[in-house]
């Protein structure tokens, strides 16, 4: 990196705040994603908005290519520096700045840990929903950028459903504020829009969010059953009985093999083919009777074991196991891959049967444990990147699985986002046409394309892009990840 | 121009050269900024099938033309609906209803962005383009049809839409109490707001004083928050009682004016919009910081926005010709006029109701 760039650098951020080491700069050449990795050039860690707007208009002085991160928790390569450049961490911007009670709302920084708000508004009986699995480490600017689900986004939306207004540095270093307390859109919907733009649209530095008042009761109960088939048509009967769970979470026998013999262990039925863990919510009048009709659809479909947690206690056991499986997964192999798709719901026992299917031809095993309400799949692909064929197995049968959900009628992420890792299958779901409207939107936002390059757009397609950067194949990608996989083998964190 | 099929439509806008104007029932041609042309009206009445509908997936696609009414009326046979209920009413059609953002009192579901999960339209050089998808959980590609939504057809013409749905709520009730005076009101409204009920809508009613509050979904549920209501004397409402009460209310709305605007503010900043503006009468979305005020005055605009966003709902063409609809302004006007410019550079569609037809001016007012 140009000295002169590193040099006007210090002027802005303190010394330290601007990382060139080529070791520290390691920690960054991947995302929660390592299949793929590239390492910046430079990574900063600003602390106020004037810092990320006087980066990026840096930046664009000197025609270098940067990118906003948070935890790095992404799952789809979203941080994933492709171009190297400068990335931009967040971290450091970690204040709740402020919780209005009356109104229900918080105004936080990006780096503001997911969970961090639901406790800080805990004593006042709120909480923030959006509840991905990494919430105890992931960042609510990180939640901004990927649209972020979780569990419990069956009942209560995405992140998108809870965003109100946002400040966020443009593409061109201009500091702007958007929508409003009511979460009004006025004019166009730009919220609505940059919610979910992966990093590609702006870097938002402040972010207001609509708190929820804390349910009164929670029941939460766990179904067991014998065969895949029972298992997904309880979930449409549950859907179809007008039921609304708050949360509705598949668990196969794989995953239940791997969960029983770790320390996320929660009593999970080994002989199950397939467990649901269902919960429900709201106010303590009605509840006990909705649970008990959930109980009974079980029953139905021939459920053999179903218990309903009776306290707090038995609830965060059922939980552990659910939470903790992406963890667990290293019993079973040494590396995994947690891969994302959406299907129409009715089409889970199919789909199903399908993966099982691919995962024998292929000779990997595949772990399902996933959001069975909205349909969202997360097939766990175990691997040993050790050897290199099993890494080379992974990118054809991840495309598998993607055809085989476009397929049925479902779509290509259902909160991990595009990034890098899917770029190339959007041709699956969006026209030649439906990806050129997408790009002429993004440059709006991103007129010269040095903000997140190379990401969500097909490879070849970059070439449109105004910024013209060299973008990466996925394939050569793979090569050097491959390379690095084999010569160090590690463990894939969640 | 009434096409038959959405390629028709993407042939004719493709080769004609004027002003398109889409519409669907009319049901909200009085809002936004006047149009500054118009050569041909596109009605998309026609583009009305239900295109595929899988109850058990809870989503449904439709053609824009659909109306309300008989969207419900089909999906009530399967004992689901879309939580909606726009003051257009049941005459108005998805398409006009997104391209508008048109609302009502029931909102605490949402309003019509978060029920849709994907749209396709056609651009004004006759290309058909589509974003979102089929299934209710999706981030794949940007979010553009929440651009769409609100963008009075001047981005692009919406053609299909995605939705998702909702089981018919089990039971629903209304309590309906009339306050001695304002701050009485304003008092009721701030007792529901520390209370646990949790309505679907909750609407502060001027200058009758009156609050409603809207309950629903589980039977018990309902029953347990009608008996911990604040204290007041409420009224119960139910069933087709229930009904004609919001139906009312619905007319009341329709009946406000000659000008009425739509201010945002926070919940609790209510009271005091209501009492520095003193409109002749309103209805607050009391929970979520939008009040629709009947002003007297168009001036009173220029002096609402001093402090507060605010919307033209409603006024006579005079006065949408003098002040902008939305009062857009600063790096947020830049955005949204460049967003035009990208999706329609010559100014064909609608042109001047939204962002292009509001003059460029300097910081953002208001809070």
């Amino acid at each position: 990196m140009n000295k002169e760039v590193i040099g006007k650098l210090r002027r802005i951020l303190p010394s330290a705040a601007v990382v060139e080491d080529e070791t520290e700069l390691l920690v960054y050449e991947c995302d929660g994603l390592p299949l793929f990795k590239n390492r910046p050039d430079l990574v900063v860690f600003p602390r106020t908005t004037e810092q990320v707007a006087q980066v990026v208009r840096l930046a664009n002085e000197y025609r270098i290519p940067f990118l906003p991160r948070g935890a790095g928790t992404g799952l789809s390569g979203g941080a994933l520096a492709v171009e190297g450049g400068i990335v931009i961490e967040l971290q450091r911007m970690n204040r709740i700045l402020s919780i209005d009670i009356e109104n229900r709302i918080a105004v936080v920084q990006p780096g503001v840990v997911n969970l961090h708000i639901s406790q800080a508004a805990a004593p006042y009986g709120l909480y923030y929903a959006p509840d991905p699995s990494s919430q105890m480490s992931c960042s609510i600017g990180g939640n901004v950028a990927e649209n972020s689900g979780g569990p419990h986004c069956l009942k209560y939306g995405m992140t998108t459903n809870h965003i109100l207004a946002i400040e966020m540095v443009t593409a061109r270093g201009e500091i702007i504020r958007l929508g409003n307390p009511a979460g009004e859109p006025i004019g166009l919907d730009l919220v609505g829009v940059i919610v979910g733009s992966e990093g590609t649209f702006g870097i938002v530095t402040e972010i207001t969010v609509r708190l929820l008042p804390k349910p009164q009761a929670v029941k939460t109960l766990l179904a067991a059953f014998h065969s895949v088939e029972e298992c997904s048509q309880t979930v449409s009967d549950v859907i179809a009985a007008g039921i609304v769970p708050s949360a509705l979470e598949f668990v196969d026998a794989k995953t239940i093999e791997a969960v029983e013999a770790s320390v996320y262990k929660a009593g999970y039925p080994l002989d199950a083919v397939a467990a649901l863990l269902i919960e429900v919510d709201g106010f303590r009048e009605g509840l006990e009777e909705t649970s008990n009709a959930i109980v009974e659809i079980c029953r139905r479909n021939r459920a053999y074991d179903v218990r309903v947690a009776k306290d707090d206690e038995e609830r965060a056991k059922l939980w552990l196991g659910r939470k903790g499986a992406f963890g667990a997964m290293g019993r079973l192999a040494p590396d995994m891959i947690t891969m994302d798709a959406v299907i129409p719901r009715t089409r889970l026992p199919e789909v199903l049967v399908a993966i099982d299917r691919m995962s024998e031809r292929y000779g990997l095993g595949v772990a399902n444990v996933f959001h069975a309400g909205d349909g969202n799949l997360h097939p766990l692909i175990l691997f040993d990147s050790r050897y290199q064929d099993q890494v080379e197995k992974i990118f054809g049968m991840s495309e598998e699985i993607m055809k085989l959900c476009v397929d049925v009628g479902g779509s290509l992420s259902g909160e991990h986002g595009i990034g890098y890792e899917k770029k190339d299958f959007m041709d699956l779901v969006f026209t030649e046409a439906d990806l050129n409207t997408m790009m002429r939107v993004k440059q709006v936002f991103n007129p010269d394309g040095l903000l997140n390059p190379a990401k969500i757009f097909p490879s070849r397609r970059g070439c449109t892009e105004i910024g013209k950067h060299t973008t990466t194949s996925t394939a050569e990608i793979g090569k050097k990840v491959e390379a690095i996989l084999l010569g160090s083998p590690q463990k894939v964190q969640h | 121009m009434r096409p038959g099929s959405i390629e028709e439509l993407a042939e004719f806008v493709s080769s004609d050269k004027g002003a398109i104007i889409p519409l669907g029932a009319g049901t909200q041609t009085f809002f936004g900024n006047p149009l500054r042309r118009a050569d041909c009206v596109v009605n998309l009445g026609s583009l009305s099938r239900i295109t595929e509908y899988v109850p058990a997936d809870l989503t449904i696609h439709v053609e824009a033309g659909i109306t309300l009414e008989e969207l419900e009326h089909t999906l009530l046979q399967n004992n689901q609906f879309l939580p909606l209920d726009p003051w257009s009413g049941p005459a108005a059609t998805l398409g006009g209803i997104a391209a508008a953002n048109a609302q009502g009192p029931f909102r605490a579901v949402g309003t019509i962005r978060d029920w849709i999960i994907g749209m396709k339209v056609v651009e004004i050089d006759g290309r058909i383009s589509k974003a979102g998808g089929r299934v209710v959980k999706n981030v794949t590609g940007y979010d553009l049809h929440k651009l769409y939504t609100g963008s009075l057809g001047t981005l692009a013409i919406i053609v299909e839409i995605s939705l998702k749905l909702r089981a018919k709520f089990v039971r629903t009730a209304t309590a309906i109490a009339r306050f001695e005076d304002f701050e009485s009101a304003a008092a009721g409204i701030a007792a529901v707001r520390h209370s646990a009920v949790q309505p679907v809508s909750c609407e502060w009613i001027g200058p009758e004083n009156e609050v409603w509050l809207k309950f629903g979904e589980d039977p018990r549920a309902v029953d347990w928050q009608l008996r911990n209501l604040p204290a007041a004397e409420w009224k119960i409402c139910e069933g087709p009682d229930e009904m004609s009460a919001w139906e009312r209310l619905r007319h009341r709305y329709n009946a406000f004016g000659p000008v009425v605007v739509r201010a945002i503010g926070l919940p609790t900043a209510m009271r005091e919009i209501i009492q520095e503006y003193r409109p002749g009468a309103w209805i607050a979305h009391a929970l979520n910081g939008i009040l629709l005020m009947q002003i007297a005055s168009a001036e009173d605009i220029g002096r609402i926005r001093q402090k507060y966003r605010a919307i033209i709902e409603k006024a006579p063409l005079e006065v949408r010709r003098e002040i902008p609809t939305f009062g857009l302004s600063g790096a947020e006007y830049d955005v949204m006029k460049r967003m035009k410019d990208a999706f329609d550079p010559e100014g064909r569609l609608n042109p001047g109701r939204h962002v292009d037809g509001e003059p460029h001016r300097g910081a953002v007012q208001g809070n």
